[in-house]
């Protein structure tokens, strides 16, 4: 029986260590912005290059 | 026809089109940026959007000269060191991913800048650059020149109170879910054989407990209390009611050593409805409705002392300081005018927006808007906002009046009489059958009866009908302005720039080219003319070669035109009579004569939106009125798109717009009033629902209750349909709440109540509620969309 209650203790210390977590989080702004980073990462990284004619070379 | 468009901008090209490498531009402007870009291999710009470009301004020189002032710089920066500064600022023209790309790569552009990050939806971006390369107002006028004009009057976000509220769910959510994992023992009747066991989960849960009352619910508890001190019931009365009594039963089983209570159910209800209350929040925190009037204030002036010129803050600005203002900007203060002459725009103050003009030596009133060029000022009085902003409250608050009663209110209202009946009868029962019953059964009662499913439904169903509306072009102050386009029995236009789109005013020169010195009188003629025709005249001819003129005499004669001597010349500009020609054509037009000499006739034509007979036949329900403030040429034209004659109204200016409005008001019709933003709101205000045009979105628009998108406007009939879904949607979920409304109740009232009942139903109602409300809308929408195509 004394499992269950390390148990109990264990499962409070993880759903406290996320909330602590999730404070933290929100603290440093990663629920600011919820549109902008998802427009980011479609971006390319390295930019084509276009000449004037509109060809794409790489 | 296939209208030419900028390959930058977008904008249709008027005339011939400037070319680089195959695509049209607009303008130099534009074509500019497209060669930088593309000189810095940013030419992706324009594979994410179409025509995604802004036109570029060509700001002065010294516009941003007041950024180098360290007490108004130090506003924006976050941080500096000796080599890089971070600052914030407010971009309010970013509106696509494109612009996102753009500003994020300015570093390849603009060598000083390090990195930029955008945050779109405040249309904000963070620039840190290396300051011994550039200065923080060089900065801003790189970003004005590629069209991102810097705001610098905007106000910080409210960044801690959405944080608060992130914890709230936060702590809800920690402890719906640890005591709902502790109590299931207990749901499954193991933990009645372990007495130490259940006591010691019992207890941890009501320590859990006591932050989600003290903290998470307690904005229920405020709204509750500030309701009943106001004598009027609102939702959050039967909520509080029943989390006290889920709270206080809960306490009294654990102290009493009966068994959990429900707590369980307590935190979930809490959980739940904070997030119904978060999904209501986000809405669009780009478009700030309540900005203040003061954001149109110059940071700061250019004091003149002697031969120097300096820039002070505002708040430094003392009586008898001489300062400079430009156009567009507000007078900041009470102050008597040393240049020639002024012509201020006082329809903030006033509600009028008719240009005051002032000579020498005239007193000038603090507020006004300065339009043209720049003058010079002896300040009377030091800079006051306060005073000012009081000053255009006093126009503002006219809004108050008309309070709605929200949907959720009217509903709670007979919601609490049942409630309390149902309590009462009961009672009455169970005093006959086993009196001793009758505090669990009402306590059950006032729990399982708790309006959580009622109250989330309305908070999703406007909230992604909101959403809905915003991605079709209307964007809405608050979800309450749904309830209100429900009750709208009449719409009233603005004619010019709602109906018809100014900047496309056709004017035509039926002659030929005037020459240089005929062209330069007309435009110094036109130039001191407030007309909106001289406007249109004065804006045709390019400004860069006028030299200024004295006149010998100069007079403006009201409803006819100008006559203006100069030289021994007369000259005169206005309509056929007045300038002896006959008339030839029954549309706008204005002659201008040298001596009685004809040397140019122009005729106008209002450019009405296409569409606009479609929309008035699906708009057939409501009543229909046009306020135009110009004469009564667009009359004919405006009967053919489909308008009622006599409710057409010519000649009105902003004051009679809202006497109309509130004569509408008077007799029981819900107006919805759409306007040009800043010309009409004193209309915009009194009405019902008030939405201002913007052609760029990005506008200031104040007392407006909506935004909507000019390329909008004939979508209108089907913005109202949507608007008008929410109400079946409502009905539907209101209809679902009272099924599992009444499955809780036929429990409590037999007093079968166990906590495990309440944390299974009530979870499953708000569940089910939520999910009902977004599916139908997003169904439906997605059809309506389909239909399109």
């Amino acid at each position: 029986m004394g499992m269950i209650y390390l148990m109990l203790i264990v499962s409070l210390l993880i759903a406290l260590f996320f909330l602590g977590f999730y404070f933290w989080a929100a603290k440093n702004g990663q629920f600011d912005d919820d549109y902008t980073p998802s427009v980011r990462m479609l971006f390319d990284d390295e930019t084509t290059i276009k000449n004037d004619n509109g060809d794409t070379t790489i | 026809m296939n209208a030419k468009t900028c390959y930058h901008c977008g904008d249709s090209i008027d005339g011939i089109a400037i070319q680089k490498a195959d695509k049209d531009f607009c303008c130099i402007g534009c074509k500019s940026v497209y060669t930088l870009l593309n000189e810095h291999h940013l030419g992706d710009f324009y594979t994410y959007e179409k025509a995604p470009g802004l036109k570029p301004n060509i700001p002065l020189q010294d516009k941003y000269k007041f950024l180098e002032l360290d007490e108004i710089s130090k506003r924006f920066i976050t941080y500096e060191d000796d080599e890089i500064i971070k600052i914030t600022l407010s971009l309010p023209s970013i509106h696509c991913s494109s612009c996102i790309y753009l500003l994020e790569n300015s570093a390849k552009i603009n060598p000083a800048i390090i990195s930029c990050q955008v945050h779109f939806l405040k249309k904000e971006a963070s620039i840190s650059f290396n300051k011994n390369k550039a200065k923080l107002s060089e900065i801003a006028l790189f970003l004005d020149r590629i069209g991102y004009t810097p705001n610098f009057n905007s106000k910080q976000s409210h960044k801690a109170k959405d944080k608060n509220f992130l914890f709230k769910i936060g702590i809800a959510g920690f402890a719906f879910g640890s005591i709902m994992l502790w109590s299931t023992p207990s749901y499954f009747g193991i933990a009645k054989d372990n007495k130490t066991f259940s006591d010691f989960t019992t207890y941890l849960s009501f320590i859990i407990s006591l932050p989600v009352l003290l903290y998470s619910a307690r904005d229920y508890f405020i709204s509750a209390y500030k309701a009943i001190r106001a004598r009027s019931i609102n939702l959050d009365i039967p909520i509080t009611l029943g989390i006290i009594a889920l709270y206080l039963q809960s306490i009294y089983s654990i102290f009493t050593h009966e068994g959990p209570g429900y707590l369980d159910s307590f935190a979930g209800l809490i959980f739940f409805l904070l997030i119904g209350k978060w999904f209501q929040n986000i809405s669009y925190q780009s478009l700030n409705f309540e900005r203040d009037n003061a954001s149109y204030f110059p940071v700061a002036v250019t004091r003149i002392m002697g031969k120097i010129e300096e820039i002070i803050p505002l708040e430094k600005v003392k009586t008898n300081d001489i300062i400079q203002i430009r156009n567009e900007e507000i007078i900041p203060c009470d102050a008597e005018l040393i240049s020639e002459n002024a012509e201020i725009d006082y329809s903030f103050v006033t509600g009028e927006s008719k240009i005051i003009k002032k000579i020498k030596g005239d007193l000038i009133y603090a507020g006004g808007k300065l339009i043209g060029q720049y003058i010079t000022l002896k300040a009377l009085s030091s800079s006051d906002r306060s005073q000012i902003t009081q000053l255009w409250n006093e126009v503002k608050n006219k809004k108050e009046h008309h309070t709605l009663i929200s949907y959720q209110d009217k509903i709670s209202y007979f919601f609490l009489i049942i409630l309390l009946s149902i309590a009462a009868i009961s009672s009455c029962v169970w005093y006959f059958i086993d009196s001793t019953m009758i505090p669990k059964v009402l306590i059950s009662i006032l729990i399982v009866a708790c309006p959580c499913a009622l109250a989330l439904s309305a908070p999703f169903t406007l909230g992604n009908i909101s959403r809905i509306l915003g991605r079709k072009g209307l964007y809405i102050k608050n979800t309450s302005v749904i309830e209100a386009l429900l009750s709208i029995t009449s719409i009233v236009f603005d004619k010019t720039g709602t109906l018809s789109d100014p900047s496309k005013n056709e004017i035509t020169c039926l002659m030929d080219d005037l020459e240089i010195q005929e062209q330069n009188m007309l435009q110094n003629i036109t130039r001191s003319s407030t007309h909106p025709l001289s406007k249109f005249i004065y804006a045709h001819f390019s400004t860069d070669l006028i030299t200024q003129v004295k006149f010998d005499q100069f007079e403006e004669i009201k409803g006819k035109g100008i006559k203006a001597e100069y030289k021994g010349h007369i000259y005169r500009i206005g309509n056929a009579a007045f300038t002896n020609q006959k008339s030839g054509t029954d549309t706008t037009e204005v002659y201008y004569t040298k001596d009685g000499v004809l040397l140019q006739h122009f005729t106008f034509t209002s450019h009405f939106r296409t569409g606009i007979s479609q929309m008035l036949a699906d708009l057939k329900n409501y009543k229909i009125y046009v306020l135009s403030g110009d004469n009564d040429q667009d009359k004919k034209t405006l009967i053919s798109l489909g308008f009622e004659e006599k409710n057409i109204r010519f000649n009105q200016e902003a004051k009679d717009k809202f006497e109309i409005i509130n004569a509408l008001n008077q007799s029981n019709e819900k107006v919805l009033m759409i306007g040009d933003g800043l010309n009409d709101t004193g209309a915009l205000a009194s009405a019902q629902v008030g939405i201002a045009l913007s052609e760029d979105m990005f506008r200031f628009t104040p007392n407006s209750d909506g935004i909507l998108s000019a390329k909008m406007l004939i979508a209108l009939p089907s913005l109202m349909k949507i608007a008008k879904f929410s109400t079946l949607v409502l009905k539907i979920c209101l209809a679902f709440s009272i099924c599992y409304n009444i499955i809780g109740l036929s429990f409590a009232i037999s007093g079968n109540l166990s906590p495990l009942i309440a944390a299974i139903l009530m979870p499953i109602s708000s569940i089910t509620v939520v999910v009902l409300s977004t599916l139908i809308i997003q169904i439906r929408y997605r059809k309506t969309s389909t239909e399109k195509k």
